[in-house]
């Protein structure tokens, strides 16, 4: 295991590299901002220049040239294609399913995640009464609802829990079938688990959560000592860092100005 | 025969078609195309016990929620994203239990937005199931009750009765009293256009009893016409225009200007606290935390300073433009071609 501070990248481009390898030829990308973006970003230059970018706003294959600070920036509006109002996005993501095309692939991100990939952004504590209030749900849940999904999230004990406080974007429910018996398309759902320690998919049989890939500077061990439940850790392998050009485009075209990716530090 | 004019001040357009108890929504999104101008007359004309449909939300709502000016807040998202991922006061409101709210995601407030526009009896959806936005409300069915501008529910589960057997969740229309959007260009009979996204706003300006457009240039009647492409609201559909340059600042307002970074990050600083004693009570507990020592004669700005600064210590909306100063509004603007303020930091 090599030491994150003898390496040339930082845990978040690594995190970025991870998302931009998830993205498959020609898939329609809905990203948020941040993270999310700068992988999009990168696999729309770089890894996978098939596919395309969309977001929630309206806004559709989007080309930004400085990197938006939400869903619906001016530079993102800027540098798109259609500008279409919000309900068009939805009824596209809803007409991609009933259509059986299953081109679109999402992120999507959170403060609590459970085994199964249930996602909370709404609220930490009692709903009602909660110690620790977020936005809610944005689009979220209809992503969850109609897309494939990548979760997003910092691999921390206290958010890979095993029951979340608040099912804001529904993930495999409660195992096998239980997507269906919640009213929810069956043969959609959360694909892969994005950490900056590693990415974990879902079993097939079960849909628990597992480790698939850890990073040069993680392990099975630690990624099991962050997860606040018993992790499938027995057939992960380790992935290769980004190289020296995917390092070059985040930090000289995507993200120059470190909105999103912050600088390594030297101590 | 000549239409008659709409034109109107803001103080005389607020006055007329914002009354306490209304229920409300506001056009654009997070960050862009934020009515700022027309909240900041409501807060200083004083209506309140709103009911807000908060759509896409950004800073707009949380001035009025902070103030205390909602009773009901539909949310389903709140942020000046990229600057406050969660706005504080919106935050502060429901950890304090100082607000009634309810949750439905995006999509499903904007559908409904649509729905209303459309002029429909309900919404059925698939949107929401296997979620808590099904499972837990927040206003209850006995409170809904006993108020008049919420349905008796957020939702009903009932059947398909196209596909007997599929389970669906049925929603109510939105009843908006008053809509309020800032648009680029408006002419004297309402007729509006909005360059880039329209988010939800048509909808909005179909379904709302009243509808108040504040815009950043009134044009002619006849040059409005000139082409039928731009126009996206028709004139019948505004109560009241009301020209305000700049009026969504310090948010964005397409191929005009960019959003103010500084006040932005100023508003994100100041609205951790309420006011002077709410902040000697923060940082008070998080010296203690930290283990540092807490300094009290150490100023910070508030949410009450940042309010006095820019809402209440000025007259009217072009107070605050000179306020502001030509130099740094001139700053915000767009660059041509690229679509956004390049200098911006």
């Amino acid at each position: 295991m090599k030491d994150i501070e003898l390496l040339n990248y930082t845990k978040q481009e690594m995190q970025a590299y991870a998302i931009a390898k998830l993205i498959q030829e020609d898939q329609i990308v809905i990203v948020g901002t941040g993270l999310p973006l700068i992988g999009g970003s990168l696999a729309s230059r770089v890894v996978q220049p098939s596919c395309h970018l969309i977001v929630e706003s309206g806004l559709m294959d989007c080309n930004p040239i400085e990197v938006p600070r939400s869903v619906a920036d001016n530079r993102f509006m800027a540098h798109c294609t259609v500008q279409w109002p919000n309900v068009r996005f939805v009824g596209l993501e809803i007409n991609e399913y009933l259509h059986g095309q299953r081109r679109m692939i999402a992120f999507i991100g959170g403060a609590q995640i459970d085994p199964y990939g249930n996602v909370n952004s709404t609220c930490i504590g009692d709903y009602h009464h909660p110690k620790t209030r977020f936005t809610g749900s944005g689009g979220a849940n209809g992503i969850a609802t109609y897309c494939n999904t990548i979760l997003m999230m910092q691999h921390q004990k206290r958010r890979f829990i095993e029951k979340v406080d608040y099912v804001t974007s529904p993930g495999w429910v409660d195992g096998p079938g239980g997507r269906e018996r919640a009213g929810l398309p069956g043969d959609v759902g959360p694909q892969a688990v994005v950490t900056d320690l590693g990415i974990m998919k879902f079993n097939d049989e079960t849909k628990k959560m597992y480790l698939a890939y850890y990073y040069p500077y993680s392990s099975p061990e630690i990624v099991q000592e962050n997860t606040g439940f018993e992790i499938d850790v027995s057939s992960a392998v380790e992935m290769d860092g980004p190289s020296d050009e995917v390092i070059r485009v985040i930090r000289d075209e995507i993200d120059p100005l470190q909105i999103f990716i912050k600088p390594k530090t030297r101590k | 025969m000549a239409a008659a004019s709409k034109i109107m001040s803001m103080q005389e357009a607020v006055s007329r078609f914002v009354q306490s108890g209304d229920t409300l929504s506001f056009s654009g999104f997070t960050t862009n195309r934020k009515p700022y101008a027309a909240v900041h007359e409501i807060l200083r004309q004083g209506q309140t016990d709103f009911t807000l449909w908060g759509g896409p939300a950004g800073g707009e709502q949380d001035l009025l929620i902070g103030e205390g000016r909602v009773r009901i807040f539909i949310n389903c998202y709140t942020a000046n994203s990229g600057f406050s991922n969660v706005l504080r006061r919106y935050r502060a409101a429901i950890e304090q239990g100082k607000i009634l709210f309810e949750d439905y995601s995006m999509d499903v407030v904007m559908m409904m937005f649509h729905a209303a526009a459309l002029g429909l009896a309900f919404l059925p959806i698939r949107l929401m199931q296997g979620s808590d936005l099904v499972n837990m409300w927040g206003v209850s069915r006995e409170v809904r009750a006993n108020e008049p501008t919420l349905d008796n529910e957020k939702l009903v589960i009932v059947e398909n009765p196209f596909s007997p057997g599929e389970q669906v969740v049925a929603l109510p229309i939105p009843r908006i009293d008053c809509a309020i959007l800032h648009v680029q260009q408006a002419s004297p009979d309402g007729t509006c256009v909005i360059e880039g996204d329209e988010f939800g706003d048509v909808d909005m300006a179909v379904a709302s009893r009243k509808t108040i457009v504040t815009c950043e240039e009134i044009v002619s009647n006849e040059y409005i016409r000139r082409d039928p492409t731009r126009p996206r609201i028709f004139g019948a559909c505004v109560d009241a225009v009301v020209h305000a340059p700049y009026g969504a600042w310090p948010s964005q307002c397409y191929g005009y200007y960019d959003d103010d970074v500084d006040a932005l990050r100023e508003y994100d600083s100041a609205s951790r606290y309420y006011d002077a004693e709410d902040a000697a009570r923060v940082l008070q507990a998080e010296a203690l935390k930290k283990g540092t020592v807490y300094d009290p004669e150490k100023q910070v700005e508030t949410f009450v300073d940042y309010l006095e600064k820019y809402v209440y210590s000025v007259p009217d909306h072009a107070a605050l433009l000179d306020k502001l100063g030509a130099a740094r509004l001139i700053g915000l603007k767009n660059v041509p071609g690229l679509g956004y303020a390049a200098s911006v930091e």
